[in-house]
């Protein structure tokens, strides 16, 4: 019977409570020696009668913990008599960077008790929970490496850490009001406003309709109660776009229908955005004018706080930042560019190390994989090469994948203008440093004037990397699955082999041959961006008819403007063409008067599933075609439909549902058709439009009508921020072929 | 690789083509050569700095609002020594016609091309014409080439940090003219092109200040110019939207079409980099010209590099040399 030996834990092992667990059952089993972390992985020496069952205890890990590897080794020292944790060494850095934890029970507990040490401090946390990666400056985790290192602990709290019975042992984040960060209410202009109590003194302004912003764990959030919505829109010029909100848990139900799947992920450790169906669909127009809505709980001690002294039950959080860059995390910054649009500031002293925006989740998919879930890290072999992925444009992540290993960065947004350039930079940057990443593979999108196409050319002219150019939807697919599937992209845009713009996209095979066979029809889009900025352009562009223009004059379309458009498609003057799933919906949202103008990313696509909520639809004929060797969905067809059926007086909300669902069934039956044509089982479904609900559930009803399986991956999101782990899979995979 | 249309359009993809091309291993006549790739060489002769600049014409339609291919042919080359800080003294004009082309075009063409010419008082000395068959080009092409003297030359190199840009005039009336007038749009009003030979205006600012850099935004537009300006300096540039000034009715037009005015070509039009003191008065000069009236100061040099535009709303987006057709990227 072994009684002593080496152990050798690898995986998410920092950050996560895991040496306390270590040293609580080396108590239990009387189990004498040490242990230590080393970067990537935590060493244990361990002597004593009960050496196995203690050793079969560690291998479970913690709730927070993920364990790639057990190893347990001779031990070749002596040891005891007890137990100790070891100061950290350096070790690899291959493991992994702990995400944020949204509060824990244990700590509101501690928050709300009268007379506790944590009474009404807003960054109580334990070794269960509070800030991880957003504070973590390098690794191995400990206090002195993170933006903790400026807030020595008091004695109570230096014993609570040093207590191998607290929850508190050896929290790195551990601190409380006499010697933790502090909160402060700054004015408009940033100058300290003398209170005695800033979270009443905000709550107060909250509810008396200011506009406030906070300093969070990731970020600046600028918060308001519903009634001023409004205001805050207007600040903000967004009239349109829908914002999220912060809910107390008590009221969720008043706003929003949350499912049980719902429900679990509000409350799990990420505390993430969940978009929901509204209570009443039509209500909260304020906040959204979908049906959904974006619902978060509290998830710091701060925001628990906040709604202790608030009236209200509901506050609207949305990121502050400038149109189309990061999310504002220095409060300088705040106090700079939030003029005009903040009436106080309430923040805290604590620096903001790596920006982590929230993340947003909608039936069970990741929208936006960003705060608690981010850095992510996924297992798969893609060989011996370190490669990075830089993303796509809009709505980019970066990927770095190592030694067995993908770890995929927060959402860093949209790489359009130089700060979210520079931020995409920095966070390769920084989460390559803190894995040790030397890049010898840069994958990026095929797209020759993304600036995250730039960045890769001139990273991999710095560095000697190989540069691989993977085209946006294979990645889409690349990253649902590795093995042979037809693959289903229905996306906004992304740059084709054929120089034309796809994103309605069949695709049989495996990475690195996934060949194109069969798309939606090719259309005109005119002016090119300028047609996803106006649908009405795209609606033109699918059906370039009379009719169509005396619909939009009818709508307001300018005299002038609609003869150049209609000259502009005839003379095919900067008309892009595309096989977009998007500029589809956009259209059929145009036609149906239910959108002019794209204000925010999506709107188009989103308010038509929103008027098509809870509709039937009609089974309407599909025309197919043929463009080359690829079949074609015929999708001037779809909407010459939609506009007989719009001129024969039918209700819009019938017609939306209906382009919905036989836009969907056409789809899948390219798709159905061409996995019978190989015998190909498997059907994934990828792009931004799958996480339309009506879409998506008509293609798996089709799918698996058909006898086939549908693979969505849920790992990832299924817009554009899985593409840069794509495009890692996808390089690895045509770099084994070279 | 097969020549197509995109290597002629300017941007990154007639790199492409400009790497076949330059590669002439006797390409220096002692000064500044053809691996410059400036406006033009300049070969010092004596102690008189001679510049040299030749460049072939093609438009359609020949005839537009604001000018015609005669008037594109001469000032163009005009232009390109005016950049380099040159006299025009003399050109040469060589004429490709295709067979059936009207005589009295051929005129119209003539008298323009003279008009042009006694504008800056310079000389066309020498030509050539040849005809080919029908079907073998479409219509008429005009190459032009001359010399010029510069007391100081000016290169599209000399940015330096602490300069201020300067726009001659508006951006992008001769791209969307042309683009308007040939594919027969009906904008509601007519757009002119703004083909100008420039000697007159640049001569006023060269004596009125300190100009570092100068270049002649035509192919590829502004974005091109500015961009190459600042890649051969090694500088960074900030430029202000505010401040471009842009045409109503071509800013409108543009925007109906999708298309960036600041991609599209000018042909009477000089972007240049001036000393910060002497800007007020390189700018009073240039607006005392009727070339130059609408002269504005757009933007400065910082070290670093690219090119930065601070839009209107507040925000920031990078001005890059465009590749011939613009590629749709909103997802
Ligand atoms: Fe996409
Ligand atoms: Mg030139
Ligand atoms: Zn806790
Ligand atoms: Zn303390």
């Amino acid at each position: 019977m072994q009684n002593r030996g080496k152990i050798v834990i690898r995986g998410i092992v920092q950050g996560v409570g895991f040496r306390p667990f270590v040293y609580a059952l080396a108590e239990k089993y009387a189990i004498s020696g040490w242990v230590k972390n080393l970067g990537s992985r935590v060493e244990i020496a361990a002597a004593g009668a009960r050496f196995s069952e203690f050793c079969a205890e560690v291998s479970k890990g913690t709730v927070l913990s993920t364990i790639d590897a057990v190893d347990v080794f001779p031990l070749d020292e002596e040891v005891g008599p007890g137990f100790v944790i070891r100061s950290s060494g350096q070790g690899s850095l291959d493991g992994m960077i702990p995400p944020d934890v949204a509060v824990c029970d244990d700590c509101i507990r501690d928050i709300f008790t009268p007379g506790g040490r944590y009474e009404g401090y807003w960054a109580t946390s334990c070794v269960n929970c509070g800030p991880r990666y957003s504070i973590i400056k390098t690794l191995p985790y400990d206090r002195e490496r993170t933006a903790m290192d400026a807030f020595p602990t008091c004695t109570p709290c230096g014993a609570e850490y040093a207590d191998p019975a607290c929850r508190r042992h050896h929290a790195q984040t551990i601190a409380c009001a006499s010697c933790g960060p502090s909160l402060a209410l700054l004015g408009p202009d940033g100058t300290e406003r003398a209170c005695a109590d800033p979270v009443a003194a905000a709550a107060a302004m909250l509810d008396a309709g200011q506009i406030l912003a906070v300093r969070g764990l990731g970020g600046f959030h600028l918060a308001c109660t519903e009634e001023a919505a409004g205001v805050l829109k207007g600040r903000l010029g967004r009239q349109e776009q829908p914002l999220a909100v912060m809910v107390r848990e008590d009221a969720v139900e008043r706003y929003a229908s949350p499912t049980e799947e719902d429900w679990g992920a509000l409350r799990d450790r990420v505390h993430p955005i969940v978009v929901m169906e509204k209570r009443d669909p039509a209500g909260n127009r304020g906040i959204s004018s979908l049906h959904t809505i974006g619902v978060m709980l509290p998830y710091t001690g701060l925001h628990h706080l906040l709604f202790a002294r608030l009236g209200h039950d509901l506050l609207v959080m949305t990121s502050a930042n400038m149109p189309g860059t990061p999310m504002i995390t220095a409060t300088a910054d705040a106090v700079e560019r939030l003029r005009g649009t903040a009436d106080a500031f309430l923040v805290h002293d604590r620096e903001i190390v790596n920006r982590c925006d929230d993340s947003v989740v909608r039936d069970g998919h990741i929208i936006r994989l960003s705060r608690g879930m981010a850095p992510m890290r996924a297992a798969i072999d893609l060989g011996g090469r370190c490669i990075l992925g830089v993303g796509p444009e809009l709505n980019a992540t970066t990927t770095i994948y190592r030694n067995g290993f993908a770890v995929t960065s927060p959402h860093v947004g949209n790489v359009r203008n130089p700060q979210t350039l520079a931020y995409l930079q920095e966070t390769v940057e920084k989460i390559g440093r803190l894995l040790g990443a030397s890049f010898e593979v840069i994958a990026h999108d095929l797209h020759p004037q993304f600036l995250s196409t730039r960045y890769a050319r001139e990273l991999a002219a710095e560095t000697g990397a190989e540069l691989v150019a993977v085209q946006h939807h294979r990645a889409h697919i690349a990253a649902a699955t590795r093995e042979e599937c037809v693959g289903i992209a229905i996306d906004g845009v992304g740059y084709g082999d054929d120089g034309t713009i796809w994103g309605g996209e069949i695709f049989a095979g495996a990475a690195p041959h996934l060949e194109r066979v069969a798309h939606l029809q090719t259309v005109a889009m005119p002016g090119g961006d300028l047609a996803t900025r106006y649908p009405e352009r795209m609606l033109y562009g699918i059906l370039p008819e009379e009719e169509t223009l005396r619909l939009l004059l009818s709508r307001g379309l300018g005299e002038v403007e609609a003869g150049v458009l209609a000259r502009q498609v005839e003379r095919g003057v900067n008309v892009a063409r595309t096989s977009s799933t998007g500029r589809v919906l956009d259209a059929a949202a145009a036609l149906l008067g239910i959108c002019r103008e794209r204000t925010y990313d999506g709107e188009p696509a989103m308010k038509l599933e929103s008027a098509a909520y809870g509709v039937r639809a009609e089974e309407w004929d599909l025309e197919y075609g043929r463009e080359g060797n690829c079949r074609t969905l015929q999708t001037a067809a779809l909407l010459k439909r939609a506009a007989a059926e719009g001129a024969a007086g039918r209700d819009v909300h019938g017609i939306a549902a209906s382009v919905q669902h036989n836009l969907a069934r056409g789809v899948a039956t390219l798709a159905i058709d061409a996995a019978a044509e190989r015998g190909i089982g498997t059907v994934a479904l990828s792009g931004g439009v799958a996480y339309n609900a009506a879409i998506r559930e008509t293609i798996r009803r089709c799918v698996e009508d058909a006898g086939l399986s549908l693979l969505v991956n849920r790992r990832y999101p299924l817009g554009d921020g899985c593409i840069s782990f794509g495009q890692c899979v996808w390089a690895a995979a045509e770099l084994d072929e070279r | 690789m097969k020549v197509n249309l995109m290597h002629g359009a300017g941007g990154e993809v007639m790199g492409e083509l400009l790497g076949v091309l330059t590669k002439f291993t006797h390409n220096n006549a002692g000064g500044i050569g053809l691996e410059s790739l400036d406006d033009g060489a300049v070969i010092p002769i004596g102690d008189q700095k001679i510049v040299f600049t030749t460049d072939s014409h093609v438009v359609h339609p020949i005839f537009f609002p604001g000018g015609d291919i005669g008037r594109i042919a001469v000032s163009g080359t005009i232009n390109d020594l005016a950049m380099m800080g040159g006299r025009p003294i003399a050109l040469s004009c060589g004429m490709v016609i295709e067979e059936g082309f009207e005589v009295a075009d051929l005129e119209r063409i003539v008298s323009s091309m003279d008009g042009a010419l006694g504008e800056v008082g310079a000389s066309i000395v020498t030509g050539d014409t040849k005809v080919l068959e029908k079907g073998s080009l479409d219509g008429i092409v005009i190459n032009t080439a001359g010399i010029g003297v510069a007391e100081k030359v000016v290169r599209d190199n000399g940015l330096l940090p602490g300069d201020v840009i300067i726009a001659s005039g508006t951006i992008g009336d001769h791209g969307i003219a042309i683009m308007a007038h040939r594919e027969g749009f009906d904008l509601g009003e007519q757009i002119r092109s703004d083909v100008a030979p420039l000697w007159g205006m640049v001569k006023l600012a060269l004596a009125a200040g300190e100009i570092h850099a100068m270049k002649d935004p035509t192919r590829g537009g502004f974005a091109n110019a500015i961009n190459e300006m600042a890649r051969k300096s090694g500088v960074h540039v900030e430029i202000e939207e505010e401040a471009l000034p842009i045409r109503t009715n071509v800013r409108s037009a543009a925007a109906m079409l999708g298309i960036d005015p600041l991609e599209v070509a000018n042909e009477g039009k000089a972007i240049m980099g001036v000393a910060a003191e002497d800007a007020e008065a390189i700018l009073a000069a240039l607006r005392s010209h009727p070339y130059g009236q609408d002269a504005a100061v757009i933007g400065r040099v910082t070290e670093g590099r690219d090119v930065v535009m601070k839009t209107k709303i507040g925000g920031e987006r990078y001005i890059e040399p465009p590749v011939g057709d613009p590629v749709p990227r909103v997802c």
